[in-house]
C-alpha cells in the first residue's frame, strides 16, 4: 500500500518526528547508559523532539526501585550532559516516564515482568537497545523472542539495536547474526557505530556528493594515498579488563575507521536513501584486499604502550594491542594502487581524529627548492572529525618579496563557526534515526562480515605469535614498526 | 567602535585594521576567528529601534556569523554616516574567539536609494545576503523598495499591521516581482502547524474525513496569521470547507477546531507556553517554541532556498 503524503508537512520548519515508542534498554545502569544514552534522551527532550508518552524502561541485574533509578539517571544527565545542567520542570516530566525493571537476562521471568510493564505503559512501538556486555547479547535476544516481546500489534514496530562490537570475528559474527535473525529481520535490527553519526562524517558525504570540484580528483590518477588517523591521548582509564580482550584492532579499526575508510572511497549512490548508501558501502568494504596470511607483517602493526600491563585489570603478561596500524587496498578501478593507512591507538601525544587526503605533486616541478628554501609539498585535504570539526586544504603559495619562494599555507573550514548552532551528538541522531526508522547511518549485516572478512587474517595472525610488547612510550606515535610499514609503501606519516 | 567617512571602500578598509588589531590583541589567548555565512541588512524602526538591533544580531551571530549591516533611520542627520564593530564570543571550553563583523549606517536625507547604491560594494561577495525590515511601516509600498534587490531574501513582520489583507497584498506583490518574501508572523505559526500535522502523522485524524475546519482568533480585526492558517489549512485539504472566527480574549489564534462527521477535535491555546489538543480520542498539551523575535528569526535565516509551504500559503 502506498503511503499518502501528509500534506501538512514541512520539511523545512519541523523536525522529524519521533513517533510513540518505549525504549527497552539493557545494562541500563552501566556506564554507556549513564553516559551517552540517558544524556542524549533528555537532551532530545529537551529540544522537545520526543513525543509526551515517550517511555524510557531500564534493566539491569542490580536491585532499584524506579525512584532510585530516576535519582541514578538525574545524576548522570547532570554529570555527562555538555553543560552540566538539568531543568528540573523537565526532568520531572521526562522522569515520570522513565521506569526500571530489575532482574537477569538469563532469568526468564525478567522477560516477563518488562511484558507486564510494557502493557502498562501501553506503548505499541518498542525499540530494544543491547547495551550489556556483548556475550549476553544472544542471551537478551533468544529471551526478547521466546517471551513473544518482538512480535508487534499490527501497524507498530519492534527494533532492535545493537551496541559494538558485533562479534569478535567474522565466524562469532556470523553466529550473532543467525541469532538475532532467529528473532529479528534484518530491517528491524540497527547496528549501532556511533562514528557514522558523528556530524563530521557525515559531512564526508556533503563534501563529496554535494560539490562539483572534489569528485573529478577523487581516484588514483589524482590521490597518491589516504591516511586514517584516530588518536587518543587517554590510556584505558577503568576499562582494562574489557580492553584487553578486545584491543585496538577490533574495538577501532574493524568498526569504525573501516566505515570511515568506505564513507572515503564509497562510489555515489543513485539515490541518498538508506538502503542505496548502504550498499555503496557494503561495496566498497567488500572490494577492500584481503591480506594473505604472508602479508600481514608487511601491512599490519600491533602496539601496545609502556603501563598498559599495569593497569588494574590488566593481565601483567597481556598481549593485547592498544596500538593498531595498518595498510589497505581497494581492488577496484577507482583506487587500484592507492593505499589507505589507518592507525590508532591509545597514549599518542594528542587526542585527534582526522582524514588526511594526499594529492600528487604537481608533474613538473617548476619551482624548485632552492638553498634554505622548503621542498615542495603536495597537497593535502584534511578532514578533520575531532577535536576541531572541520575541513583544511594545504596548497604552496608565494611567500611575499622578491623571488619565487613557495610556502604551504593551509586554507581552514571550521564547522563550528560557519554553523554556530549545536550539533547533536552522535547518540541523538542515531536513536532519532532508530526511532523514525532511518537505518542509512547504521551497519548492516554484509558491511559488518566484510569488514570482519578484512581484518580476520590480522587477527589469526596476532592471535597466534609473542609480541614483544610494549613497544611503544606513552606520548609517543606508536611503534617504531608503524614507521616502517609506511616507509615500505615510500610515504610517512603526516606527523612522523 | 570606530566612525568612518561614508565611502564603502573606506568601511571595508577599516573593517580589515580592525581585524588586524583584534587579532594583534587576542595573540597571545589564541587570537580571534573570523566568521561569515552571509550579509544580514537590518533597518531599524527609529534610532532608539537601532540599539535593540544590536543585541538582537549580537544574539543571531552565533547561529548564523555574517556581516550585519544595521541601517538607523535618523530624521536629523546631515548626511550619511558609518561605523564599524565586531561582534565576539567564545565557544564553551574554547580559547578562541569568534568574531562577526558589523556596520551600522545613519541614513541621510536622500533616503534609501542612497543608501541602496553604497550597500552593494558592502555585500559579502558569494554569500547570501537578507535583509530584514522592521517595523510596520516596512509593510507599505514605497520607501524601503530600493534595497530589495540587493536581497536573496527580505524579512518582514505583519505582526501590529491594521490592515492583514493590504499587508498580505503587498507581500504577494513582491513575491510576484521576483522577491523572496519572508514574514515573521507566519513563523509564528510555526508550533500551531507542527501540532497539526502531527495529527496526521500520528493517525489521530485521517485527511479524507475532515469536512470542515474553523480557525478562531482574538481580537477584532483579522490578522494576518489567522489567513495564513486558513489558507495553510485550505492548501492541504481542499475539500474541505475552511471558516474563520472571533473571539473573546487577546488578539492572535485563539484555537482551530477540524471536524469530521461525528467528532471534532480542537487545538486550543492554553497558559503560554502551551496549547491544548482535545477531541477524537485525544488529550494532551504540546509546548510551543519560543517566538522570541531572536527565536523567529534564528529560523528564516536558516531558511535561505525557496519556501514553498509559505508561498503557497501567501498566494492562496
Amino acid at each position: 500500500m502506498t503511503e499518502v503524503p501528509n500534506p501538512f508537512a514541512d520539511p523545512l520548519r519541523f523536525e522529524r518526528r519521533v513517533p510513540e515508542c518505549a525504549i527497552v534498554i539493557f545494562g541500563a545502569a552501566g556506564d554507556l547508559a549513564k553516559r551517552k544514552l540517558l544524556p542524549a534522551l533528555y537532551r532530545l527532550a529537551y529540544d522537545r523532539r520526543l513525543p509526551a508518552s515517550f517511555a524510557i524502561v531500564g534493566t539491569s541485574r542490580t536491585p532499584l526501585s524506579d525512584e532510585q533509578y530516576r535519582q541514578g539517571m538525574h545524576d548522570a544527565v547532570k554529570q555527562f550532559s555538555e553543560d552540566g545542567e538539568v531543568d528540573e520542570d523537565l526532568w520531572k516530566r521526562f522522569a515520570a516516564n522513565l521506569h526500571y525493571v530489575p532482574g537477569d537476562v538469563k532469568d526468564p521471568q525478567l522477560f516477563v515482568a518488562l511484558r507486564e510493564k510494557l502493557d502498562a505503559i501501553g506503548q505499541a512501538n518498542v525499540l530494544f537497545y543491547l547495551s550489556t556486555q556483548p556475550s549476553y547479547y544472544p542471551v537478551i535476544v533468544d529471551g526478547i523472542g521466546h517471551s513473544h516481546l518482538a512480535a508487534s500489534p499490527a501497524g507498530a514496530w519492534r527494533r532492535l539495536i545493537v551496541e559494538k562490537p558485533f562479534g569478535h570475528d567474522l565466524g562469532s559474527a556470523k553466529e550473532l547474526n543467525a541469532r538475532i535473525h532467529a528473532v529479528f529481520r534484518e530491517e528491524d535490527t540497527y547496528r549501532i557505530d556511533h562514528y557514522l553519526g558523528k556530524e563530521t562524517v557525515q559531512n564526508i558525504l556533503a563534501l563529496r556528493f554535494g560539490n562539483g570540484i572534489f569528485e573529478p580528483l577523487w581516484n588514483r590518477r589524482y590521490i597518491n594515498h589516504v591516511q586514517i588517523t584516530a588518536a587518543e591521548s587517554i590510556g584505558v582509564e577503568g576499562r582494562g579488563a574489557y580492553y584487553q580482550e578486545a584491543g585496538a584492532l577490533r574495538d577501532m579499526v574493524q568498526n569504525h575507521l573501516l566505515q570511515v575508510m568506505a564513507t572515503i572511497a564509497m562510489e555515489p549512490s543513485a539515490v541518498f536513501e538508506p538502503n542505496a548508501v548502504r550498499d555503496e558501502r557494503a561495496k566498497l568494504l567488500r572490494s577492500i584486499k584481503i591480506m594473505r596470511p604472508e602479508e600481514v607483517d608487511l601491512y599490519a602493526v600491533a602496539g601496545q604502550y609502556k603501563g598498559f600491563r599495569q593497569e588494574p585489570g590488566v593481565n601483567p603478561d597481556a598481549q593485547t594491542d592498544t596500538y593498531a596500524a595498518g595498510t589497505f587496498f581497494v581492488d577496484n578501478w577507482r583506487w587500484a594502487g592507492v593505499p589507505f593507512f589507518i592507525r590508532t591507538g591509545k597514549k599518542l601525544p594528542r587526542r585527534v581524529t582526522d582524514i588526511a587526503i594526499q594529492f600528487n605533486q604537481a608533474p613538473l616541478a617548476l619551482f624548485s627548492a632552492g638553498d634554505g628554501q622548503q621542498k615542495a609539498r603536495p597537497n593535502l585535504l584534511i578532514l578533520r572529525i575531532q577535536p576541531e570539526e572541520g575541513i583544511s586544504l594545504l596548497f604552496l603559495s608565494k611567500e611575499p618579496g622578491s623571488g619565487m619562494r613557495l610556502r604551504p599555507v593551509s586554507m581552514d573550514f571550521n564547522y563550528g563557526t560557519s554553523f554556530g548552532e549545536r550539533s547533536p551528538s552522535a547518540y541523538e541522531t542515531l536513536l532519532v534515526d532508530a526511532m523514525v526508522g532511518d537505518p542509512t547511518l547504521y551497519t548492516r549485516q554484509d558491511m559488518v562480515e566484510a569488514s570482519w572478512s578484512v581484518i580476520q587474517p590480522v587477527l589469526e595472525n596476532w592471535n597466534n605469535r609473542r609480541f614483544d610488547f610494549p613497544n611503544y612510550d606513552a606520548g609517543m606515535w606508536g611503534p617504531a614498526e608503524a614507521d616502517a610499514m609506511i616507509a615500505r609503501q615510500g610515504r610517512q606519516w603526516r606527523n612522523s | 567602535m570606530s566612525s568612518s567617512a561614508v565611502q564603502p571602500e573606506r568601511i571595508l578598509k577599516d573593517l580589515q585594521q580592525l581585524w588586524a588589531q583584534m587579532a594583534k590583541d587576542q595573540a597571545e589567548s589564541g587570537g580571534v576567528l573570523r566568521a561569515c555565512a552571509m550579509t544580514l541588512v537590518v533597518v531599524a524602526e527609529n534610532s532608539g529601534d537601532a540599539e535593540h538591533v544590536r543585541q538582537t544580531v549580537g544574539v543571531l551571530m552565533h547561529n548564523h556569523p555574517s556581516r550585519a549591516v544595521i541601517l538607523r533611520p535618523e530624521a536629523n542627520a546631515a548626511a550619511l554616516d558609518a561605523r564599524i564593530f565586531a561582534e565576539c564570543w567564545k565557544p564553551f571550553g574554547k580559547a578562541q574567539q569568534i568574531c562577526s563583523e558589523g556596520i551600522e549606517i545613519t541614513e541621510g536625507p536622500s533616503g534609501f536609494t542612497e543608501v541602496a547604491k553604497f550597500l552593494v560594494p558592502l555585500r559579502v561577495p558569494d554569500l547570501p545576503a537578507v535583509l530584514w525590515c522592521r517595523g510596520k511601516a516596512a509593510l507599505e509600498p514605497g520607501p524601503l523598495e530600493p534595497l530589495f534587490p540587493l536581497a536573496d531574501k527580505v524579512i518582514f513582520d505583519s505582526g501590529d499591521v491594521a490592515d492583514a489583507d493590504s499587508a498580505l497584498q503587498y507581500l504577494r506583490k513582491l513575491r510576484g516581482r521576483g522577491i523572496r518574501v519572508a514574514d515573521l508572523h507566519w513563523t509564528r505559526l510555526t508550533g500551531w502547524r507542527e501540532v497539526v500535522a502531527h495529527l496526521f502523522d500520528d493517525g489521530a485524524l485521517a485527511l479524507g474525513e475532515i469536512k470542515t475546519a474553523q480557525v478562531a482568533f482574538g481580537g477584532p480585526l483579522v490578522t494576518t496569521c489567522a489567513r495564513y492558517f486558513a489558507a495553510w489549512i485550505r492548501t492541504a485539504l481542499p475539500a474541505a470547507r475552511v471558516t474563520m472566527a472571533t473571539v473573546e480574549g487577546a488578539s492572535g489564534l485563539r484555537s482551530v477546531t477540524l471536524s469530521t462527521a461525528s467528532d471534532n477535535l480542537t487545538i486550543t491555546r492554553g497558559s503560554d507556553p502551551n496549547i491544548e489538543v482535545s477531541g477524537c480520542g485525544r488529550q494532551y498539551r504540546s509546548l510551543l517554541p519560543s517566538t522570541s523575535e531572536e527565536a523567529l528569526m534564528q529560523e528564516e535565516l536558516g531558511i535561505l532556498g525557496p519556501d514553498l509551504v509559505y508561498e503557497r500559503a501567501l498566494s492562496a
